[in-house]
């Protein structure tokens, strides 16, 4: 609870700011596609392709620039009144442009960088890409919002507000056992379970939290076999959805010969702060890190 | 002379209505102004990106129509259809290539150029495969198609499962297969354009020979048609058509099926007429198709082998129904 009255006081004070945007100097930057893209002056009208994107934005108080959202934005509150430029049939250029943004944040999933970057670059509206394969890139990506937004002290000050979160897990559960993880990030109709690799910012997250994986990375396929959970026999085993989506999981047959789910260590996580790379991530990994270090969150 | 002018007409009028179609609808004031070059960033939309996407529908939609008269006149068939020996397998596997794995090329430039090499390869080796068995005739082919086919289907299957992450979507992939016009520069229109005149007047080149094929294969010989070769030649020219428009519009259902049907109707069986016609008639389907895609549920954008398939289907049962009993 305390952490989360964390982010939100550091909203408040980012919010509370003036916004800095009067005679600042051109900025020029490249994005994580390597495309350099400049901007005579802070953008005022930003339109965020993505959740990330837009918690991003709001995190740096700049909530009230978002002009346009995609269907699958559910946070912060106050910016869901915003028209939607997309969904899950893609994203609409005549819907962006509708927009009349000065900015147009997007990430590479689902269709976004590829239907949108090339219109935009035609029409001359600035459009970023931020990749998040790290929580070192998320915390990157909030630093370069504020640069090109003319707030970069305010970028710096939340990114290293993070980072200082961050550290502090590590230095906690730095020397304690790492508990082998297994986290089940969906479930296919097939049977089939999709779940948290390394290489992905929730893999990042997994480990700063102090676990390790459960699963040897082998082959390249995001979805694994049943049997592969049991075979591990992780010594935590987390589902990012809700209680309900856990126990009907763990209610399967061999599931509950699991060391596991034995010992009380099966449990249901926040698909929002781990399936979404912006700074709710690393609320996650405080949460994570109590998980599988008990002892931690009791100090 | 009635029908050219009515295919004409109707051309002209499907193309102002899906330059004026959109998430927010144009009027004719504000076409004439984006053509007249103003520079406000409405019109720059409508400039840079509707009307070369609009224009762009209509030649794929043109060479879907001629590519589905050839293989309809090929294999005798009425159900023949462009993607039939492999092409559709092979242009899918190029651009789940093309869409997932990180090239030196830029992806606009690849996913059209593997999309084209996998439509045309597919076909190629469809030809290689039953000159091999020595089965080149179209039950040959058909049944190699087949094959190359469910094979193709299954790598592609196997890139999607094993190159996707949680930053590399798969929907990037099912919408592409699921068909969309590129909107090319206006440059690039030009080319696209360019080779689809050449491709007119390659069919245009096979229409008397397939009116010939169109006796039958025993009668065509006697005419003096050889026809192993000609089926081979055809076949090739058919894939190339099918490729220029799988590289611009992905795999649009339905309308290299449908349009040379409705063009039949309009001006007969004999091929020379019916090359244009077909042309024409897919022009008109994908030029509307894509207007509703873009129109329908705002802001989203529909796949356009979706809309062809679910709004032409009905739509062609009605006119078979209405054909068959008179």
């Amino acid at each position: 609870m305390r952490r989360r009255r964390c982010l939100g006081l550091l909203v408040l004070a980012g919010a509370g700011l003036p916004a800095r945007t009067a005679a600042a100097a051109p900025v020029t930057v490249r994005d994580a596609f390597d495309r350099a893209v400049s901007f005579a002056a802070p953008p005022q009208r930003i339109v965020t392709i993505f959740a990330s994107n837009t918690e991003i934005v709001a995190a740096l108080g700049l909530g009230q620039r978002i002009v346009g959202i995609e269907a699958f934005t559910r946070y912060p509150p106050d910016v869901l009144d915003r028209p939607l430029v997309g969904g899950r049939l893609g994203f609409s250029v005549d819907a962006v442009v509708a927009r009349r943004p000065d900015l147009v944040i997007v990430t590479p999933s689902r269709q976004a960088a590829n239907q949108l970057i090339d219109p935009m670059e035609r029409l001359g509206i600035p459009i970023i890409v931020l990749l998040q394969r790290t929580l070192a890139e998320i915390m990157a990506n909030i630093r370069l919002v504020g640069r090109i937004c003319g707030v970069a002290e305010r970028g710096e000050a939340v990114a290293s507000r993070l980072e200082a979160r961050m550290a502090r897990v590590r230095e906690q559960v730095g020397g304690l056992p790492a508990p082998s993880t297994i986290m089940i990030t969906g479930r296919l109709g097939n049977g089939l379970l999709l779940v948290a690799r390394e290489g992905s910012y929730t893999g990042d997250a997994i480990v700063r939290a102090g676990g390790r994986f459960g699963l040897e990375s082998r082959g390249v396929l995001a979805q694994i076999s049943p049997e592969a959970v049991l075979n591990a026999d992780p010594d935590v085993l987390l589902f990012a959805g809700s209680e309900t989506g856990l126990a009907d999981l763990i209610g399967r047959p061999g599931w509950l010969d699991l060391g596991a789910v034995r010992g009380k260590r099966a449990h249901a996580v926040s698909r929002a702060e781990l399936l979404i790379p912006g700074p709710r991530t690393v609320d996650g990994i405080e949460r994570l890190a109590g998980l599988f270090h008990p002892a931690v969150s009791a100090r | 002379m009635r029908a050219w002018l009515a295919l004409g007409l109707a051309l002209a009028l499907a193309i102002v209505i899906a330059a004026a179609a959109g998430h927010e609808w144009a009027t004719p004031g504000d076409l004439l102004g984006a053509l007249a070059g103003d520079n406000d960033l409405r019109s720059r939309l409508l400039f840079e990106w509707r009307i070369p996407r609009v224009l762009a529908a209509g030649l794929v939609g043109a060479l879907l129509g001629l590519g589905g008269t050839i293989f309809q006149g090929v294999f005798r068939n009425p159900l023949a259809e462009p993607y039939l020996l492999g092409s559709a397998g092979g242009a899918a596997l190029g651009a789940t290539v093309a869409l997932l794995v990180p090239l030196a090329a830029p992806q606009s430039l690849a996913l059209p150029l593997l999309a084209f090499a996998g439509a045309w390869g597919a076909t190629v080796l469809v030809i290689g495969i039953s000159r091999v068995s020595g089965a080149v005739d179209a039950a040959g082919l058909l049944l190699a198609g087949v094959a190359v086919a469910a094979i193709l289907g299954a790598l592609r299957s196997f890139v999607m499962l094993a190159l996707s992450d949680e930053t590399v979507s798969l929907q990037i992939v099912l919408s592409w297969v699921l068909g969309g016009v590129q909107t090319p520069t206006w440059s690039l229109l030009g080319l696209l354009a360019l080779m689809s005149a050449a491709c007119l007047g390659l069919c245009l080149m096979l229409a008397g020979r397939l009116d010939v094929l169109g006796l039958g294969e025993t009668m065509a010989g006697a005419f003096g048609l050889d026809v192993r070769r000609f089926i081979a030649a055809a076949v090739l020219a058919g894939s190339v058509v099918v490729a220029v428009a799988v590289a611009f519009g992905g795999l649009v259902a339905f309308v290299g099926l449908a349009a040379p049907h409705i063009a039949r109707w309009l001006v007969g069986p004999l091929h020379r007429p019916l090359v244009p016609a077909s042309a024409l008639v897919g022009a008109i389907i994908v030029v509307l198709a894509d207007a509703i895609a873009r129109a329908a549920l705002p802001p989203a954008e529909i796949p356009l082998g979706l809309v062809t398939a679910i709004a032409g289907g009905p739509f062609f049962i009605l006119l078979l129904a209405r054909r068959l009993r008179t």
